[in-house]
């Protein structure tokens, strides 16, 4: 295997409510090399989104150990967290969460203007030449198709040039044509840029097209290899 | 590996804030619907503000601007009892233009009609040196005052003219001395610094008072002597002339920057209590605003939430939000701003004829910058904790679909941070006015204002979770909404009930000098003031009251004046006096003597002087004024009575009931000590109402130069002043209840979503419109009652604590005035909470089943 990505060892994550603990993930072991395409897959409630959440720096793991690109996610505080994911990490969630008061370029820019960089909106804008939106730029989120508003949370995803994509559900809220074309955008950008991708899905063709499927159950890895077993 | 990078370095900081307040900007595309009451909150609070402190500085102002008119001369000197000697007028004659002008209490009577108590004004020539009088006929006031068909002229008020059914032409007599009525008084410019009056105008020459008899050795006359200086000089160089040449002149002078202290004092008194009520307006108005901010952010957790996700520090998130809100609430300042500076010229349109004084309209900085910064320490102080909570949004709420916030606390630092504008907050209110004692009750009353309603939601909120399930179910459904999650119970309980205090305390202080003044003093106090009775008339005039009405209680006292020159050892200028207090060194003061305690008094220090006392000169002096001059038994006074001085040791302190108009004096000496000195008479006469016109009548027509203040008219004037100002405070704390009712209808609005949902499932399980109207009545009921409930007990504290402490009155509980005020408050809850859900009710459920 290339060099590490992810690495996660015995990750458990508890929550704790009125009602009392959930155990989400109950150690779950996981490795992903740098430049892979992942996809995840598992019945709901399976903690796939959770274990995205604390790859992503989103969620703290209560016990086990959380490496992602080398640093290691459980000794950061919260704003540690965040610096850690506008370097390193994109997020494409499933119902887009693209900023309403923001125009497209806006949005993209957001990443970029908080890493202090001076040519925010330049990039933004060539992101959105990018995935095909350069014209609506000036567009709000209420003024773009569902489609257009994934693509727009794919460019604000990739614009910071992360080593890590993270994406949840990306095409889940888009019909079958267009959750296609967005899947082969994000796949095509983050090969084409080295990024590594792990997308949780339920959908196995969308799962299919990663290079290699991880099958999540009861807060366990169970699967973690090829596409057929997996896909059983 | 790549480690996480540091913070950034403070030169990044600046741009820190440039990004955030560019995030912030786009943030506000979307609208300010959220915060119209946020606004509406602010404005209000910053609008009371402002308006009464543009009013007030108005009102100093104009007493500046027209200083010289309002005293009559750049400089007055004032003598009781005499009239200035030959040196003394040659003396300021060598300053500048003097003008003489003498003043006094006395009957002028009708041909043929009753005599009635009017303020006598006797003028010179050049009266006055600044500002000119109004007459009708319009006429020099010298030609209208001249000696015509062997009568003096005299000019009078208007309300004279009409209680004496007087034309112009007509005689009336002024003591002994007759004189012609030659025209209405209109104008005086000099009206405004002079004291409360008892009775209209009337004035002549100073030739003409002279033929009135009334003059005689001391009778209670002052004479102003005015001037006018010379340009250039200066007029405290010629105030430390007049006092360095005649130090024992025992004149009392004033410039004209400051002429009357009192109406200064009494105008920044009144201006504080209004400003203080506008601050609690302002913090009601706050709890709006901390709703309103809240209400806002919870909107926006999905937008915190995604930009934590890409990458904002909470700081970043934290600057982004506070900048929105500080621009929001400078709008709301602003708005507040314009309408204070505009509520001066609309209260003198509509209430000008109750202020004496020319008020100076204008833009004041001063008071509108005090606005604008309570503005915005209250906006920052309830807002920095919903802002402070929505830094901990947690971004992984993205993937799940619960997204709040992940404490219940905001971090240590901001919590420190609110604080710390509270306290600046209540600095501030403390250190920008004289009168910090009462500041700080205030402050302090509203801290265990805001515990006690905060404690008592929370109590409600417990007691409605356990109270069980009352068969009702409209009870059941209502006590259920007062503690649920996201329930207003807190903040209406807060906001409504200060609202609710404040109003109930002051109706409480009003309702109790109200009763003071129409029931209780009037079965305790006299029926007549007669005073400048004259030795020789003393036993005359005991007789002719007795012979009207045998069972009147007669009260009379020998009244000296006398000035404290000094105290112990000081000289009285160099003094250390308490500000409360100063007055009793202010000038000439009526002193008695007498030989036994007098009555309302309570001896609280030392012992009353034996009968035939004839040591040393003893002074029994009132406790309160003893302790503002940081004196007590055993120490001396020296009171120089009519030109002699006499030093005192003061054997005992008093402890005077002056609420009840019975005579009484803050000196008293030992007799012994001005056994032969000239005195008048002052007497106090109570008699049934039925036998006061006979009583007024006998006196006056024996004795014309005897004044009667009938105590009934005194206190109908006391009542019309306490009723217009009391009219300016009602006004002032009604704002106070409506920035509450303002943050009901906000956390009405802001939990309509969820009642809508709430009305239309229960439609959908079978409930009635009507059902649905006695589960809200119930719920704005039981909270408008408990609000009310704490409001009225807090309010009750807070009147008893003010009439009884600061004010040193009786108080009466008058549980009907506390109950009828927060009574009012249940009513406007439930109204309110009535009208903002009433559109609830007509939803159809299908498009909101959809929407959900």
């Amino acid at each position: 295997m290339s060099e590490l990505m992810v690495e996660l060892a015995n990750v458990q994550l508890t929550l704790v409510s009125g009602a009392g603990a959930v155990n989400i993930l109950r150690g779950a072991n996981l490795t992903i090399g740098k430049g892979e395409a992942v996809g995840i897959v598992g019945p709901s409630g399976s903690g796939k989104s959770t274990l995205l959440a604390i790859m992503g720096g989103l969620e703290k793991a209560s016990s086990g150990t959380v490496l992602v690109a080398g640093q290691d996610l459980n000794g950061l505080d919260e704003d540690g967290l965040a610096r850690f994911r506008r370097r390193h990490v994109g997020i494409v969630f499933q119902a887009f969460h693209l900023i309403p008061t923001m125009t497209a370029l806006e949005n993209v820019a957001v990443p970029l203007e908080l890493a202090g960089r001076a040519d925010a909106f330049e990039v933004a804008a060539r992101e959105l030449e990018t995935v095909g939106l350069g014209p609506r730029a000036a567009h709000y989120p209420a003024e773009l198709s569902g489609g257009e508003q994934q693509r727009v949370a794919l460019a604000r995803a990739v614009a910071g040039g992360p080593d890590l994509v993270l994406a949840d559900e990306p095409t889940g809220n888009l019909d079958g044509k267009t959750g296609r074309a967005v899947l082969d955008l994000l796949l095509g950008q983050s090969r084409k840029r080295g990024a590594t991708l792990i997308l949780i899905t339920h959908d196995m063709e969308v799962a299919r097209a990663c290079d290699r499927i991880v099958r999540i159950e009861d807060g366990l890895v169970v699967d973690d290899g090829r596409h057929a077993a997996a896909a059983q | 590996m790549t480690a996480a990078t540091p913070r950034r370095p403070s030169e990044g900081q600046v741009r820190d804030w440039l990004t955030a307040f560019r995030f912030a900007r786009r943030e506000l595309r979307g609208g300010l619907g959220g915060f119209r009451i946020f606004l509406a909150c602010l404005a209000l609070g910053v609008a009371a503000i402002a308006g009464v402190g543009s009013l007030t500085s108005g009102i100093v102002a104009g007493l500046s601007a027209d200083g010289r008119a309002l005293l009559g001369g750049d400089l007055e000197l004032r003598l009781t009892h005499r009239e200035a000697t030959p040196a003394e007028r040659d003396w300021l004659a060598a300053r500048g233009v003097v003008s003489e002008v003498a003043q006094m209490r006395a009957m002028a009577r009708p041909v043929g009609g009753l005599p009635t108590l009017v303020e006598l004004k006797a003028v010179d020539g050049l009266y006055p040196l600044y500002g000119a009088p109004v007459t009708t006929p319009a006429a020099p006031l010298s030609n209208l005052l001249a000696v015509h068909d062997g009568r003096h002229g005299a000019v009078i008020d208007d309300t004279l003219m009409i209680r004496l059914k007087l034309n112009i032409g007509d005689r009336i007599n002024v003591g002994d001395g007759p004189f012609t009525v030659t025209g209405v008084l209109d104008k005086e410019p000099d009206r405004a610094t002079e004291s409360f009056s008892l009775g209209p105008r009337v004035m002549l020459s100073l030739d003409g008072l002279r033929t009135t008899g009334l003059l005689a050795p001391g009778s209670l006359v002052y004479y102003n002597y005015r001037l006018a200086l010379a340009p250039g000089v200066a007029t405290a160089t010629v105030q430390k002339a007049a006092n360095d040449t005649f130090p024992d002149a025992g004149w009392r002078i004033r410039d004209w920057r400051n002429g009357n202290p009192g109406l200064q004092q009494f105008i920044d008194r009144i201006g504080l209590f209004l400003v203080l009520i506008g601050l609690t307006a302002l913090l009601v108005g706050g709890v709006g605003v901390g709703n309103a901010v809240k209400a806002y952010l919870d909107g926006k957790t999905a937008t915190i939430a995604t930009l934590k996700c890409v990458g904002a520090e909470g700081g970043f998130i934290f600057r982004v939000y506070l900048i929105q809100v500080m621009l929001l609430a400078a709008c709301g300042i602003v708005l507040g701003l314009i309408a204070g500076a505009g509520l001066p010229p609309l209260i003198l349109g509509l209430a000008g004829d109750v202020l004496p004084i020319a008020v100076k309209l204008g833009l004041y900085w001063k008071p509108l910058a005090l606005a604008a910064l309570y503005g915005v320490l209250i906006a920052l102080a309830f807002a920095l904790w919903p802002l402070a909570r929505a830094r901990d949004v947690a971004a992984a709420g993205l993937f799940r679909d619960l997204v709040a916030p992940t404490r219940a606390w905001p971090r240590t630092g901001y919590v420190l941070a609110t604080a710390l504008v509270f306290a600046v907050l209540a600095a501030i209110a403390v250190l920008t006015t004289d009168e910090r004692r009462f500041a700080i009750y205030f402050v302090l009353g509203a801290i265990a204002a805001f515990v006690v309603l905060q404690g008592a939601a929370l109590a409600l909120m417990r007691l409605a979770a356990k109270a069980g399930r009352p068969k009702i179910a409209a009870l059941r459904f209502g006590l259920a909404n007062l503690h649920r999650p996201g329930a207003p119970t807190a903040s209406v309980v807060l906001s409504l009930g200060l609202g609710l205090t404040l109003l109930v305390t002051v109706a409480l202080i009003q309702g109790n000098l109200d009763r003071q003044i129409a029931e209780r003093l009037p079965t305790a106090a006299p029926s007549f003031f007669f005073i400048d009775i004259q030795n020789d008339q003393a036993a005359p005039f005991e007789q002719a009251v007795k012979a009207e009405a045998p069972g009147a209680e007669i009260k009379r006292v020998e009244r000296l004046r006398g000035r404290i020159t000094s105290v112990g050892r000081s000289h009285a200028d160099a003094a250390e006096v308490s500000k409360e207090q100063r007055w009793v060194l202010r000038g000439d003061r009526g002193l008695t003597y007498a030989e036994t305690l007098p009555e309302r008094s309570t001896l609280v220090a030392g012992e009353w002087w034996p009968r035939d006392y004839a040591g040393v000169p003893l002074i029994s002096l009132e406790a309160e004024a003893a302790k503002g001059m940081n004196v007590g038994v055993g120490d001396t006074l020296t009171v120089n009575v009519l030109g002699r001085e006499i030093e005192g040791r003061i054997a005992n302190l008093r402890r005077v009931d002056w609420g009840t108009f019975a005579l009484n004096f803050v000196i008293v000496f030992s007799p012994n000590a001005l056994a032969g000195a000239p005195a008048s008479h002052i007497a106090t006469v109570k008699v049934p109402a039925a036998q006061e016109d006979a009583v007024f009548r006998a006196v006056t027509e024996k004795f014309a130069n005897i004044s009667a203040i009938r105590v009934k008219e005194a206190l109908d004037q006391v009542n019309d002043l306490l009723g217009n100002i009391g009219l300016g405070i009602r006004a002032a704390a009604g704002v106070t209840l409506f920035a509450g009712v303002l943050v009901l209808a906000g956390a009405i609005i802001a939990g309509g979503r969820r009642r809508t949902r709430d009305a239309v499932l229960l439609k959908v399980l079978g409930a009635t419109r009507a059902d649905v109207l006695r589960i809200y009545l119930a719920e704005y009921a039981l909270l408008g009652l408990v609000t009310a409930i704490i409001a009225g007990l807090l309010g009750w504290l807070a009147a008893w604590g003010i009439l009884t402490q600061v004010m040193r009155a009786p108080f009466l509980a008058l549980p009907m005035v506390a109950a009828a005020t927060a009574g009012l408050g249940v009513v406007a809850t439930v109204l309110i909470g009535l009208a903002g859900t009433w559109r609830t009710l007509s939803q159809r459920p299908a498009p909101i089943l959809r929407q959900n």
